[in-house]
């Protein structure tokens, strides 16, 4: 027989990787969301890339067309990748609640704060798998690039920024929604209003981007900043009162 | 000494009163039963204690810790087992425990050391790298009994233990609860009332949230 003496004294942020460690796990295993999320935007980038196409055939002039289709197109990549979220975050809380397996990590010795993180990582990394994939064949299907100029950890910090600022608010409304019997009704009623501040800066951010306006100036360091902000209060407002969500 | 103490605990599910006006105190060491027929407040009490609910009158403290301002420094100390196993169906035996084990800070080599120990006295080993959602009810249960005892807490509540378990665990887990009586504290609730009256010290008998009975075993009279 095994003595031992233990002692419960780690940091929050360990427990918070070990959490999204062992989410990740399960998804690659059960490969079901991570799919459902890819093929989701895959048909949403190609239809809306196909209608895109369609509807800008009548400029004759070519410039144009060109800055037509990267104004149009930089804003629905966002707008697939805010729907393919939903896939993606509604379960991360909703499944634990299901399955009951959420009362263990009640049970826990550990600050609520880091089950919500381990969440918020989980959810990032999710969604950052599907868009490595998800970027590149959206920028060719709705016709648009990024600007030459633009140097590309902009383009990065837009992305991580936006896909965190996303991950943040996915992750609080599957908490919320957990006691509601209409799950499926309250989750897009709570994650919608909350992201949508994301969602325009983003779109603004990337047709930025794509259309190349200079760095300098009011522009593109002035809305990574707000949205900066709003990951940061996001984040923070989430972590501070996520503990009643457990308790209540 | 006192492992649990309960002062006026009162709790409610909207006009419902689960709790009223409940009060004792459980010394360390035994095991403890609570007996009480469905409805009766057991579970409520337990997730109470647990820290899992929160109470709408009163006080209750853990070994000294509030749990409402101390809820991480009670989860420490306690191993909580419940009707349904604790367990992610697509993780095997062996990562659920190191799940559990990463999140009581257990370091590697002594959560291994841990989990082959207990393994072997649950007798589980051979299920170790299997998938939980493939074990039956009773092997799924003996590994969430392992998930509660991995931080070999000083308070065991056991919200109907023995259901889903057959004979031989139900012994395995009986054998363990009784090496551990003397520094160890147990709270057990139950339907089985042999079996409880066996194994336990002392009763609090629950009906409609209240405290109806009390006292050594030897006093319970099996009704409820």
């Amino acid at each position: 027989m095994v003595t031992y003496e233990v002692n419960v004294m780690g940091s929050g942020f360990s427990y918070a990787l070990a959490i999204a460690k062992k989410d990740l796990i399960t998804q690659m295993r059960k490969r079901f969301e991570a799919f459902s999320m890819f093929l989701f935007a895959i048909i949403a980038v190609f239809v809306l890339g196909l209608v895109l196409f369609s509807s800008t055939f009548i400029i004759a002039d070519s410039p144009t067309r060109i800055q037509v289709m990267t104004e149009i197109g930089s804003g629905m990549l966002w707008v697939v990748v805010f729907f393919t979220g939903m896939f993606g975050f509604s379960p991360v809380f909703i499944s634990e609640s299901e399955t009951g397996t959420l009362k263990g990590l009640s049970l826990a010795p550990i600050p609520g704060w880091s089950v919500y993180l381990g969440k918020v990582i989980y959810g990032f990394l999710l969604m950052g798998l599907v868009e490595i994939f998800l970027v590149p064949i959206a920028m060719g299907l709705l016709g648009f690039a990024f600007a030459p100029e633009i140097s590309p950890l902009y383009i990065l910090v837009t992305f991580v920024l936006g896909t965190l600022d996303l991950a943040a608010v996915g992750a609080m409304a599957s908490a919320l929604t957990m006691p509601a019997e209409s799950k499926a009704t309250v989750y897009p009623i709570v994650y919608f209003p909350t992201a949508t501040t994301a969602l325009i800066l983003l779109v603004e951010i990337t047709r930025m981007l794509a259309i190349g306006l200079p760095i300098i100036g009011p522009g593109i360091i002035e809305l990574l900043i707000l949205l900066l902000g709003h990951v940061f209060a996001m984040v923070m407002l989430s972590a501070a009162v996520f503990q009643f969500t457990l308790t209540s | 000494m006192v492992s649990i103490h309960v002062d006026g605990l009162t709790r409610r599910y909207g006009y419902r009163v689960a709790l009223k006006n409940v009060s004792f105190e459980i010394p360390v060491g035994g095991v403890h039963a609570l007996f009480g027929n469905n409805g009766a407040g057991k579970t409520t009490l337990l997730r109470i204690i647990s820290t899992l609910l929160q109470p709408h009158a009163g006080k209750v403290e853990v070994f000294g810790f509030d749990i409402e301002e101390e809820p991480i420094e009670v989860r420490k100390r306690i191993g909580v087992v419940g009707d349904k196993p604790l367990l992610y169906g697509e993780l095997t035996g062996r990562e659920n425990l190191k799940f559990y084990s990463d999140l009581y800070d257990l370091e590697t080599s002594t959560a291994n050391a841990i989990i082959e120990d207990l393994a072997e006295r649950f007798d589980v080993k051979r299920w170790l790298d299997e998938p939980t959602k493939i074990l039956s009810t009773g092997l799924r249960k003996r590994f969430d009994i392992i998930r509660s005892l991995l931080h070999n807490p000083e308070l065991l509540l056991l919200d109907e233990p023995f259901s889903g378990l057959d004979k031989d665990s139900t012994e395995v887990f009986r054998n363990y609860i009784e090496d551990k009586r003397e520094d160890r504290t147990a709270i057990v609730t139950t339907h089985n009332l042999a079996l409880g009256s066996e194994i336990c010290d002392d009763f609090i008998t629950l009906r409609k949230g209240e405290i109806v009975g009390q006292g050594p075993i030897s006093e319970f009279d099996g009704n409820i």
